[in-house]
């Protein structure tokens, strides 16, 4: 620690603001009101039939498969898509949902808090397949979100061949309006958050050879939704 | 590198662009895919319009009001445990970085596509203290390996470039053995980078956005190399400009809509993350985090006559709908930021005496300006600085005698005419078959593209054809 003083004993900070203030011609200003944002856009909420409807249909285009199962089926539907892919072994967090839903995976590896930064980066490593629940899931762009905690770290999303996001219906909402509102409000009473929010919308890919598409590049190459 | 990728002559660059097929064809294929993207995204979003007015409305509100949201930044950065780090130049914010890494020992650094921190020739610095930097976007990976050649998009880096040269430079620098698909080549970068990312000592990033009233980073991906870079290391750099900064996730989510359809005509990328300093009990992230504030030369653009080219959220659209970048390429441009919004900021950056010539590369046919999601009028820009040029005399000597005669000429109706008269008998002796195949000084620009049509003779002109038809039928 005794080290680091004297690279951050002095951020600049002051002089720097100080000098931005000046060249917008002003004094500096410690109160702003943040304008409301007025949208474009559809203000009703589309049932959740509909909702179900349009994420379909937007996971098609970012290659992403969305398989309609229930709480009763959902061990099976994953031990199939298990089986179909050959991607074991498991990765899974601590979230309560997988004891909710009766979920258990033959060797299985865990990211837990208590394991360290090494070994669960190695699990996930090692993994073939993650299993996550999402907090949110976005209609319109198929996207999942998932917030880090000390049960499913960042690199948990990253390292595995092949992705599952279980979608439970009640968490779609149209689109990243509603998620990004409800994030902020979060942050706005001060409640406790991970220190990163994924916004996950399929695999990982790239078109940097020749504008075309390619499905998998460092990230999972292959995602699936499943809805319960 | 720095801003500036290339110190020959603005002529010598363009000349290398318009001659290189393999480029043109290259650039013009992309060109055509990615403003055909974007097109069906914004019209499939609907009221486009009136989403760019709300991402113009939002930039312009934060530009204002910067130094307050800078501050609340700062504390909240401050409050989550991350350290913040303001650099007015770009040496001050590499010598900061370099301290950093001095002081964890570092060796092995992973970097995601970051325009910025080329802006402050971070590579040099950390390869000159001996480290292995490793670009981890698929398109700066492959640029790097290819000698670190200058990126020539903001948004697809390795643009330029064809598969078969792609395939080669991974044959010849990494042995690579399979065929030239971009699957095989994509999948082969994936396990040479996957170790890079298990053993990096520090990851750095840029920043899309940072969310004052949170704390964090904003980065938008598709490869998710700027996750592993921000997950795996223990330490995590985040380099952002200082416009770069939106009061919280509900302007970041207006942003990222705007952005992600602009640039590649995705709704959303496949990543979209919002990071900051790795919470307690949380087993990955970044124990140390650092976000380097960078001015170099933007506070003198603010509050000035090109304040709003500091809207500029780095989609690339006008890149992409630009007909002089199509054929020049972004190379030519000699500067890390190409096309019109490189045309527009370079010269503020890196000033007039480097980069006096850009302005001019534009038809000024302001399909940038309709393009930009967050209104920044481009080409009203180019023009303010090509009259700045102007006025300070930056002009050749050739430039100033020509605009004079012409307002000589053009103010005078009977010079005028004259000029007219003589201008056929004028030209007989280099043209042939009423065309200038290759004109004197004055045309010369015209004539090494194309034909000039010869001046028609007096009784030809347009000036004797409607004397003629005076009082004539009238149809």
């Amino acid at each position: 620690m005794s080290m680091q003083q004297p690279i951050h004993a002095n951020n600049n900070k002051e002089a720097f603001l100080d000098h931005i203030a000046a060249k917008l011609g002003r004094e500096r200003v410690h109160q702003v009101e943040r304008p409301k944002l007025a949208l474009p856009g559809r203000k009703d909420t589309p049932a959740t039939e509909e909702l179900v409807d349009i994420l379909k249909e937007q996971c098609f285009f970012i290659h992403t498969q969305v398989i309609e199962s229930s709480p009763e089926i959902l061990q099976q539907t994953l031990n199939d898509l298990l089986e179909a892919n050959g991607g074991g072994p498991v990765l899974t967090s601590a979230d309560p949902r997988f004891a909710e839903y009766g979920l258990e995976f033959s060797g299985r590896l865990l990211w837990e808090a208590a394991a360290g930064r090494d070994e669960n980066i190695r699990r996930a490593a090692a993994a073939g397949t993650a299993v996550v629940f999402a907090d949110y899931a976005l209609a319109e762009s198929g996207t999942i979100v998932v917030e880090s905690r000390p049960d499913q770290g960042r690199a948990f999303h990253f390292l595995t061949g092949h992705y599952i996001a279980v979608i439970e219906r009640s968490r779609i909402v149209p689109r990243s309006t509603q998620a990004a509102a409800d994030l902020n409000r979060r942050v706005m009473a001060g409640e406790p958050m991970g220190s990163c929010i994924n916004l996950i919308s399929g695999p990982s890919n790239s078109a940097d050879i020749e504008m075309q598409l390619v499905v998998g590049v460092h990230g999972p190459l292959r995602a699936t939704y499943v809805l319960i | 590198m720095s801003l500036q990728t290339d110190n020959r002559k603005f002529s010598e660059r363009t000349a290398e662009g318009i001659d290189n097929p393999f480029m043109r064809s290259a650039v013009s294929s992309a060109q055509d895919s990615l403003k055909t993207r974007r097109l069906s995204a914004a019209t499939a979003l609907g009221e486009w319009e009136e989403w760019r007015k709300a991402g113009q409305q939002i930039r312009q509100h934060t530009l204002k009001h910067l130094d307050y949201y800078l501050e609340e930044l700062a504390r909240n950065i401050d409050r989550r445990g991350g350290k913040i780090y303001f650099a007015r130049t770009k040496e001050e914010a590499s010598a900061y970085i370099g301290r950093i890494v001095e002081q964890k020992n570092a060796k092995r650094i992973v970097k995601s596509k970051s325009m910025v921190t080329e802006e402050i020739e971070l590579n040099h610095v950390l390869l000159e203290m001996g480290c292995e930097v490793t670009e981890t976007d698929l398109g700066e990976y492959i640029l790097q390996v290819d000698d670190w050649e200058a990126p020539s998009h903001i948004v697809a880096p390795a643009l330029h470039k064809d598969r078969k040269q792609i395939r080669r430079v991974f044959a010849e620098r990494l042995g690579y053995q399979g065929d030239e698909t971009p699957e095989n080549l994509a999948r082969f970068a994936r396990e040479v980078l996957r170790q890079k990312f298990l053993e990096a000592d520090i990851g750095i990033t840029g920043c899309n956005f940072a969310v004052a009233n949170l704390g964090a980073i904003n980065l938008v991906t598709n490869e998710g190399n700027g996750d592993l870079t921000a997950a795996i290391p223990k330490t995590h750099i985040a380099v952002m400009g200082m416009e770069r900064i939106v009061p919280s996730l509900e302007e970041m989510e207006v942003l990222d809509n705007l952005l992600c359809r602009s640039a590649v005509g995705q709704k959303l990328t496949s990543y979209i993350t919002v990071m900051g300093p790795s919470a307690p009990g949380e087993a990955d992230g970044p124990e140390d985090f650092h976000l380097v504030v960078v001015d170099n030369g933007r506070s003198d653009i603010l509050g000035s006559e090109f304040n709003d080219a500091l809207q500029c959220i780095r989609c690339g659209a006008c890149l992409n709908v630009c007909p002089v970048y199509r054929h020049i390429g972004g190379h030519s441009y000699g500067s890390i930021y190409p096309g019109p919004i490189g045309a527009v900021i370079t010269p503020l950056l890196g000033g007039y005496d480097d980069y006096k010539e850009l302005p001019y590369a534009s038809s000024l046919c302001a399909a940038c300006t309709d393009v930009c999601p967050v209104k920044i009028p481009l080409h009203e820009q180019l023009i303010l600085h090509r009259q700045k040029i102007v006025e300070q005399g930056r002009t050749g000597t050739a430039d100033r005698l020509q605009m004079k005669t012409a307002a000589r000429v053009l103010s005078s109706p009977s010079l005028f005419g004259k000029v007219l008269r003589l201008a056929n008998p004028g030209s007989r002796m280099i043209s042939s078959r009423g065309r200038i195949v290759r004109g004197p000084a004055i045309v010369r620009g015209w004539t090494s593209a194309r034909d000039l049509p010869q001046p028609v003779r007096q009784k030809d002109s347009f000036r004797s054809w409607m004397e003629n038809r005076k009082g004539g039928s009238g149809n």
